[in-house]
């Protein structure tokens, strides 16, 4: 009796070590990378990093402003999303309300196949077909450019687009689409009348989990974008090359002493990455929960 | 099976539908008298719903859904090739089992079916109004029109979607089990408003509650296993029936 109830705490406890696990490793990470990122400001000000608009690590002193980076990120996921939104948004809809049960079986494997692709394939990809496209059509001197960033971290952000928004319009009641057709409301009116603004917390969750998914992309966007460390401008900057905050990390990170103050700099630019992702997750689970809620209804 | 000598709205001829390889309704013929309540009765599985989901087309939504046959509105058979389904839903209403009111503000709700009929967004306003009335929900709800319809009680709820019906101005409509969900004094309002519309709309109500059919019909027609057994003056066949099968089902020897 004693043995059995031993026997029972221990694998309670042994099975919340593994679910700790995941807890502990997610401390450690936040710890090293605040921690390491806080050392730069120990030889540079946190002012100029914040609203530093040059990322210079040769020169001396080096200048480790993050606007350049960040804008990058911030210019590269706006385009993808402006790409992605629309089209994610409209195979969802016709998917969901429109195909045929058997073309949406037949479009559905591919979409998952899509989101199965390694990004360095995406990559390989824009590199080979879509840079020397961009180069050709706006007629600039190189293909990589924010735009083909863009177009690629759209192409990556779609399946998670279609499927959350898909679940999220299928997830609304056929009671309220009857009772829309019945008022003798024809089949479009119906869809954006009452089915899209019934799945609008499913399809903004959607789509903010696409901005996740495109501002924390490395690889992708470090074939294909160029990455030249200025402050793009806005909207012509889309044609030019920049860089992004994931590629600086992965570029630099192999060639710098550890401990020096660009080794921190690196680690800082993570933590700011960290942060907006982990805000970005928050939002979508925020309102995602909200619309659970909605749906008890 | 009786003949009712009264102008009719709906007539329904050699009606045969199947869902598949499945009959659900055989050899339906019946004519539903104008500006009147028609139930519909029979035990679960009958076709009675279904047969109400012929009058707006609501069954076209059913993809192995196959129809024979002709329904005849103002003597037009809404299943030829050139009926607008728009056009026919606009003049047949449906309420549905559950309330079903849009994620939206009671106002919206009414003003839904004016909108999409493209009506002059000036008299919008009065339609709500008027219906709210004629609905008997103005009293209630007239100072929560920007609120959402979803913090109605289901009864006000199940009240808003027969006022947004109406708002479209049909001249028939058709009551799925309305009060299924409903506690009985909102049954009671509800039956008291069907009993105020048919002055002006022919309605027809599918229903599993005998007394509500005793009660607020004037016709009543007896389905069972996808057949009109009997078609007739609710007293007559609530009273002497002709046919053993319907005395039995009302006496509650089965269903």
């Amino acid at each position: 009796m004693f043995h059995r109830r031993l026997k029972e705490k221990g694998i309670e406890i042994g099975l919340f070590l593994a679910a700790a696990t995941t807890v502990v490793v997610l401390l450690f990470i936040c710890i090293f990378l605040f921690r390491d990122g806080y050392l730069l400001f120990e030889t540079s000000s946190f002012t100029g990093f914040i609203t530093g608009s040059s990322w210079y690590t040769a020169s001396t002193p080096p200048r480790f402003g993050i606007l350049p980076l960040l804008f990058g990120s911030f210019l590269v996921t706006a385009g993808a999303i402006a790409i992605a939104v629309p089209l994610g948004l409209a195979a969802a809809i016709y998917i969901s309300e429109l195909a045929s049960p058997k073309i949406a079986d037949l479009l559905k494997p591919f979409i998952e196949i899509l989101a199965g692709i390694p990004s360095v394939v995406y990559g390989f990809f824009g590199l080979v077909v879509l840079v020397p496209l961009i180069k050709d059509i706006f007629d600039i001197p190189t293909g990589q450019t924010a735009l083909t960033g863009s177009i690629m971290l759209a192409m990556m952000a779609l399946p998670t687009i279609i499927s959350i928004s898909e679940d999220a319009i299928n997830a609304v009641p056929l009671a309220l689409k009857e009772g829309s057709l019945a008022l003798g409301s024809t089949q479009w009116q119906t869809i954006y009348k009452v089915t899209l603004p019934a799945a609008l917390s499913g399809i903004s969750a959607a789509v903010i989990l696409g901005v996740g998914r495109a501002i924390g992309e490395t690889m992708t966007v470090l074939m294909v974008t160029g990455n030249m460390a200025i402050i793009p401008g806005f909207p012509e900057g889309f044609l030019d090359p920049v860089r992004t905050m994931t590629a600086t990390i992965a570029l630099e990170m192999g060639e710098v002493p550890k401990g020096s103050p660009h080794f921190h700099a690196l680690f800082a630019v993570g933590s700011v990455l960290f942060i907006t992702t982990f805000i970005i997750n928050m939002v979508a689970d925020r309102i995602k929960r909200k619309y659970k809620l909605k749906e008890g209804l | 099976m009786s003949e009712i000598n009264n102008f009719a709205d709906i007539e329904v001829e050699d009606l045969n539908l199947w869902y598949g390889s499945n009959q659900a309704l055989q050899d339906i013929n019946i004519k539903i008298p104008s500006k009147s309540v028609t139930a519909l009765i029979g035990p679960s599985g009958c076709g009675k719903s279904t047969f109400l989901r012929c009058i707006n087309r609501m069954n076209d939504l059913i993809k192995v859904c196959h129809i024979e046959g002709r329904v005849k509105i103002d003597n037009k058979n809404i299943y030829d090739e050139d009926v607008d389904v728009v056009e026919l839903r606009k003049k047949v209403g449906m309420v549905f089992q559950k309330p079903n009111p849009f994620p939206m503000s009671v106002f919206d709700n009414i003003a839904y079916g004016p909108k999409i009929h493209k009506v002059p967004k000036k008299d919008i306003k009065g339609i709500v109004d008027k219906t709210l009335q004629d609905s008997a929900l103005y009293g209630e709800v007239s100072d929560r029109l920007d609120s959402s319809a979803l913090d109605l009680s289901g009864g006000q709820q199940q009240r808003l979607c027969i006022a947004r019906t109406m708002a479209v101005e049909p001249e028939i409509i058709l009551f799925d089990e309305p009060c299924s969900a409903l506690d009985p004094i909102s049954t009671n309002k509800i039956e008291d408003l069907i009993l105020e519309l048919k002055k002006d709309y022919t309605i027809v109500i599918v229903t599993h509650n005998m007394q509500q059919a005793a009660r607020i019909s004037d016709y009543t027609a007896f389905f069972l296993m996808g057949k009109i057994i009997e078609f007739g003056e609710t007293n007559q066949i609530f009273e002497n029936p002709k046919e053993k099968r319907t005395e039995d089902y009302i006496t509650g020897r089965f269903g």
